[in-house]
């Protein structure tokens, strides 16, 4: 037996998939089939240009936009009848098995979480809420925006009002339903911005809402009202979550909304921050974009975006093309100013700030090495230097060079750059953090500056200052209000208050919650935004990959941990110098094939402390039923929005709520 | 044709673009076994990419899992024409489907290299494989072993994969195709080989696995095929799969329809017939075996409720009992009631569904572990038929066991022989001083799953000649860390599991365990892969070297599972992979 295959790979694999069927073809496929297979090809190709040529003259911008990617399970046989049924007894979904008697009243779980007592919302509004306890159908073509809005916010209201649109196009199952008769045929979504002139979020921009939904006769009017556009967006996302796909509807399934809400609502913090860092790997615009969706989904609103580290500066400058060109891990790792201003667009439109942070001093190396060859001297020392565990916390070392002045320069016309990339210019965030000392010691021994300094601590402390008032002419004179630093050395007594200026630097506390830092910091009347490393490191729990390094930082934290965290309550903290607080995600152990799950849905179980702020029961450290059940819900929504979030539990407690506690 | 030639063309202009505008900043240079990142472009000792270089100088030229047998090579590289690959098939008829298969399959890794460009000399590439024999059966006897050689000369490459079964020849086209990489220089796009290489290989141990569980959450079949894919590309050969628990039954049993309908999370979550047929065939020709587990007479409850409907009265008892933490260890409850006879005929009908729509390997994984005493002891129909005896433990051990034999009878009777091994947990009834008594050591195989400072009980099982697979908890159960105080376990601690102290032959292999409560669709690739990998490697070649020799093999094995489409977990900066040797510690 002897089988002869020409495999031609660039060709095309129909070739060696046409041996698949049933039998292997045992000789070379003669030239005249290959012909009439390309023609075939040729004219298929033909046909498919005048398709799109037609498609693209003739096509017009709709108005809705019917874009959803949805993974339906693989249906190898054709389905069956329900098997579920859910019964509200007391104020909890109870399943039961689905008996000839049922039939008429069938109950998905999804329609009774909905109709039965909790209300499934994510975070938990802070105002009073009240929620009808009967459904209507509808389909998404029938939604309608109304809004009055004139002036800059309009476009956003629309650009936000398909985001939203998007959302509840995710929750369909099974495309044909539009051509069920739904139980109404209008589904009006009203909304008023009283401040349309308000398109940039800000500290004190009002983020609360109202939101009313009413049926009338055959419509649904939901009335969405909010101070700004951001506050308006977060009620569009409340109202998504009002919407839920209910696959026991007639015909097969269809959305259903409830026939009548109110929800007030506005959050506890205004600094609900997340960070992504994508320099110890690299993240994809729309890896990030993911991010950014569920951010908004939980109602968080700074983006924090450590983009360079010592490992990486994919970040094109224009201005420095060196930078990405001898720091980026490949030219397709990088972020173009082209992408970055998209994505900040992207963010803006969901409620979303976006925080470049360019860490400085430490925490800069490769792509910081091209000084020399430019003229420009060491703008960098120790990069790559070994053995790294003497000069820097993890390999690669890279520390800015203090004493060369075109290093300041330098920074100025990045920050520059930065300010113009995100237009962000109330909080601005410098990094700043693990400086070791011992790396300038060595490197700059034989300076007259460095022998001016018997603690560097003062050295590190005079770069900063230089930064930030560099920071200042990069923004046109005007000082930025809020500059953030990690807390560190220099954040501590007694360089702090020497070298930070409470009434502008705010400091990101990552320290473990024992630590004395937060307390310290709000004792010396500063401004803080909470990180601790001991709830909310999203990194944490993977093990060590390198040997030695203080900052080990396992075990992994649930999302029990990450949501019981209420610093303030536990440590007795002012609230008022507490601007919010932030979840990191490092990404030393961390790429976009995991990014997902790594964050979701625990990120959202924060967004719900820094939102809604729920008591703890200090004394158990329980967690009531209901936030097991609605954050289960909120996942479910996640993983419909193209989220590849981590399950809570199986799936049997899902359909079986209050029983696995 | 023509105009998805100028498509790519175009394609071919941009990546031409984007090279141009990028100077290739890095070249690398083999040093002491490390691909040194190398400034100077001009050393001709470079190779220009990290991929290259690794091919000539990492240990076993980059091959994961480690060959165990003899290796020879040449460590120059040759430039594959990738237009001209043939492959040669020599053997006994009836191969053709299998092997065609796993061409298409390893064709798709050398298409996504496309479009090539090629401007140095390239030669053909004759691929000649040489299956001994025909057996498209998959058994824990399967001769897996294979020899590849790979010779340059007369302008042709040629690699000759000779090998006992189709399964070794597989496992030979694994090899190749790991040897086979991208050319990239400059703006040229090809790909390449070494010029001579031989290697004989055959794994450690017999048993490689990994274990899914479907029982928690469901899989889809998408999400179990990718997995096989992951399996395929480290050799392992043993999906144990976990297919029902206490939670739901989502297999469909033609015999038995209310399993399913009592059992699964929906119509939905089901595997169908067809789809485990075809389940079935994708791993075989992946060289995975499926090991399927029915787990009983605990870890099952939903599914097993319609019995006193039935008219055949209570086949299960405790289910979804609450308050569930008096009744099991873990909701939702329900244990097998063992006093009930028609358990046994309901067991013989869901056996001989296994024997008519599984393979018979020889093999089949009855559970047997965790049962939870004080539910049977709560039931009533339990105690009155245990009447007169005393409520101790050594009495419900007795019924345990009582359990295990009907249940085995059970499976005899359907299958019509007593060949099948059945593999159990290690659990109360298995314990050294009371196993004899409940278990034959000529039917049972013992997978352990106790911590390796119990390693003792593996010891003592292999004295009373019982067979053993392992899967030592605090190193190989993949859903520690994120739940109680256990621990994930990072790919080096996964790797450096020593099996045993020594070799013995009654240690069949061990499995990764990837227990299902926390993870589904969404999220299991990342629990799962690489790490599964490193444990391959343990099984497979099971080395004296440690994990940090194995490193950036393992980085490059890592890289392939996610071009495979599987989300593997990062392990380290990817300054860090691409910079060998610069993030080690130094004391």
């Amino acid at each position: 037996m002897f089988l002869y295959v020409v495999w031609n790979v660039s060709r095309d694999v129909m070739i060696v998939s046409d041996l698949l069927p049933s039998s292997i073809r045992r000789e070379r496929m003669k030239q005249g089939d290959l012909r009439r297979a390309l023609m075939v090809v040729t004219l298929l190709c033909a046909v498919l240009f005048l398709y799109l040529y037609w498609q693209q003259t003739s096509r017009q911008e709709p108005t809705l936009i019917f874009n959803y990617e949805h993974a339906f399970l693989p249906n190898y046989k054709k389905p069956q009848p329900p098997q579920w049924t859910w019964e509200c007894v007391n104020q909890r979904c109870e399943r039961r098995h689905v008996t000839t008697s049922h039939q008429s009243k069938l109950q998905s779980l999804a329609t009774c979480g909905m109709l039965c007592g909790s209300m499934q919302l994510w975070p938990q509004p802070t105002g009073p809420v009240t929620l009808g306890s009967r459904a209507v159908s509808f389909n998404h073509l029938q939604m309608e925006l109304m809004h009055g809005v004139a002036g800059p916010a309009k476009a956003m209201l629309e650009q936000a009002y398909r985001a939203f649109n998007d959302s509840v196009v995710s929750l369909v199952q099974r495309a044909e339903y539009v051509k069920d008769h739904p139980d109404v045929k209008k589904f009006i979504v009203k909304v008023t911005v009283n401040h349309p002139e308000i398109v940039r979020l800000k500290l004190d921009t009002s983020e609360g809402y109202n939101v009313v939904v009413k049926a009338y006769n055959d419509e649904i009017v939901a009335n969405v009202t909010a101070k700004t556009f951001f506050g308006a967006r977060h009620g569009l996302e409340t109202l998504s979550q009002l919407i839920w796909w209910d696959e026991y509807a007639p015909g097969g399934g269809s959305l259903r909304v409830l026939k009548g809400a109110t929800v007030q609502d506005a959050p506890a913090f205004p600094y609900r921050g997340l960070m992504v860092d994508t320099s110890r790997n690299f993240m994809s615009i729309e890896t990030l974009k993911r991010v950014l969706v569920a951010m908004a989904a939980s109602k968080l609103n700074v983006f924090h975006w450590h983009i360079t580290d010592s490992q990486s500066f994919p970040l094109v400058v224009p201005g420095y093309p060196e930078f990405s060109r001898t720091g980026s891990y490949s030219p397709d790792m990088t972020y173009s100013p082209e992408e970055v201003r998209g994505l900040v667009e992207f963010a803006r439109l969901r409620g979303i700030r976006v925080l470049l942070e360019v860490d400085t001093p430490a925490h800069a190396g490769n792509g910081w090495t091209w000084g020399p060859k430019a003229g420009l001297g060491e703008l960098a020392v120790c990069v790559n230097e070994k053995p790294w565990n003497i000069y820097c916390g993890e390999p690669p070392c890279g520390q800015l060079n203090p004493d060369n002045p075109a290093v300041y320069t330098v920074l100025e016309n990045l920050y520059k750059y930065l300010l113009d990339l995100s237009g962000e210019r109330e909080i601005f965030h410098i990094g700043g953090d693990e400086v070791n000392l011992e790396c300038w010691a060595q490197h700059l021994q034989k300076n007259v500056v460095a022998n001016n300094y018997t603690d560097l601590h003062d050295l590190w402390g005079d770069f900063t200052l230089k930064a930030i008032s560099r920071l200042q002419q990069a923004n046109g004179g005007t000082k930025i209000p809020h500059v953030i630093v990690w807390s560190s050395k220099l954040s501590q007594r007694p360089y702090i208050s020497k070298y930070l200026d409470k009434s502008n630097v705010v400091v990101q506390s990552w320290g473990a919650s024992q630590w004395t830092d937060t307390p310290d910091l709000i004792a010396d009347g500063y401004r803080v935004i909470l990180s601790h490393v001991d709830a909310w490191y999203l990194d944490c729990g993977f093990g060590r990959w390198r040997e030695t390094g203080e900052a080990a930082c396992d075990p992994y934290r649930p999302w029990q941990t990450v949501y019981s965290h209420r610093p303030w309550q536990q440590f007795h903290l002012p609230k008022n110098q507490i601007m919010g607080g932030e979840v990191c995600l490092w990404s030393e152990q961390v790429d976009e094939s995991s990014l997902d799950a790594r964050l979701w849905p625990r990120a959202a179980a924060f967004a719900e402390r820094v939102w809604t702020d729920p008591q703890l029961d200090l004394a158990t450290f329980n967690i009531h039923e209901d936030v097991y059940t609605r954050l289960n819900t909120h996942r479910d929504r996640l993983v419909a929005r193209g989220i590849g979030a981590e399950a809570l539990w199986p799936q049997w407690c899902s359909q079986n709520p209050g029983m696995c506690l | 044709m023509e105009c998805e030639a100028s498509l790519k063309n175009s394609a071919a202009i941009l990546i031409l673009l984007t090279i141009f505008s990028h100077v290739n900043s890095w070249y690398f240079k083999c040093e002491n076994g490390f691909c040194i990142r190398n400034a100077d472009p001009n050393d001709k000792s470079n190779y220009p990419t990290l991929e290259l270089c690794s091919l000539v100088c990492s240990s076993f030229h980059n091959v994961w899992p480690q060959p165990t047998g003899k290796m020879a090579s040449l460590k120059n590289i040759v430039r594959i024409n990738p237009n001209k690959i043939e492959i040669k098939l020599n053997g006994p008829p009836g191969t053709d489907h299998f092997i065609a298969d796993n061409i298409l399959h390893f064709s798709k890794k050398l298409k996504k290299e496309e479009p090539y460009n090629c401007t140095e000399k390239v030669y053909p590439l004759k691929i000649i494989l040489t299956p001994k024999s025909n057996n498209p059966h998959l058994d824990l006897n399967t001769n897996e072993s294979y020899t590849l050689e790979i010779i340059y000369e007369d302008d042709t490459i040629t690699a000759s994969i000779n090998a006992y079964s189709i399964f070794g020849i597989r496992h030979g086209l694994e090899t190749l195709f790991q040897l086979i990489i991208p050319y990239e220089d400059g703006n040229q796009k090809c790909i390449a080989t070494l010029s001579y290489v031989y290697i004989s290989d055959k794994p450690v141990y017999k048993h490689r696995g990994l274990l899914l569980d479907t029982g928690r959450n469901f899989l889809s079949v998408d999400t179990i095929k990718r997995h096989l894919d992951g399996m395929a590309a480290s050799k392992l050969n043993v999906l144990h799969w976990h297919i029902t628990d206490s939670q739901s039954f989502p297999l469909e049993v033609g015999r038995l329809p209310n399993m399913t309908k009592y059992g699964a999370y929906s119509e939905k979550h089901i595997y169908s017939e067809s789809a485990i047929k075809d389940l079935l065939q994708y791993a075989n020709r992946r060289g995975v075996r499926i090991l399927p587990e029915i787990d009983a007479p605990s870890h099952a409850g939903n599914g097993w409720q319609w019995g006193e409907e039935a008219g055949l009265g209570n086949l299960a008892v405790c289910i979804n009992r609450q308050p569930w933490r008096s009744f099991c260890i873990q909701p939702p409850c329900g244990q097998l009631n063992p006093t009930n006879q028609n358990l046994y005929s309901v067991l013989k009908d869901l056996y001989s569904h296994m024997r008519d729509h599984f393979p018979d390997t020889g093999m089949f994984h009855m559970g047997g572990d965790e049962v939870f005493i004080p539910c049977w002891n709560s039931t009533q129909e339990i105690i009155d038929y245990l009447r007169g005896k005393p409520l101790t433990t050594e009495t419900f051990l007795d019924l345990w066991g009582e359990f295990q034999r009907k249940a085995l009878a059970a499976y005899d009777r359907a299958f019509e022989h007593e060949d099948t091994s059945i593999v159990v947990w290690t659990s109360h009834i298995t314990q050294p001083e009371v196993i004899r008594k409940y278990l034959s050591n000529e039917r049972y195989i013992i997978q352990t799953w106790v911590p390796e400072s119990n390693i003792n009980l593996i010891t003592e099982l292999l004295k009373l000649e019982y067979r053993v697979i392992i899967s030592t908890k605090d190193k190989w159960y993949l859903d520690h860390g994120f739940w109680g105080s256990t621990l994930y376990y990072n790919w080096k601690t996964v790797y450096e599991n020593k099996m045993y102290k020594y070799n013995h032959e009654g240690i069949l292999g061990g499995e990764v365990c990837m227990w299902g409560e926390l993870v589904d669709d969404n999220n299991i690739d990342s629990r799962v892969w690489p790490r599964a990998a490193a444990a391959a490697e343990r099984l497979w070649s099971n080395p004296r070297s440690t994990a940090e020799f194995a490193q950036y093999r393992f980085f490059a094995q890592r890289k392939r599972l996610v071009d495979l489409g599987i989300h593997a977990e990062a392990l380290t900066p990817k300054w860090c992979v691409d910079s060998q040797g610069e993030c080690k510690t130094y004391l």
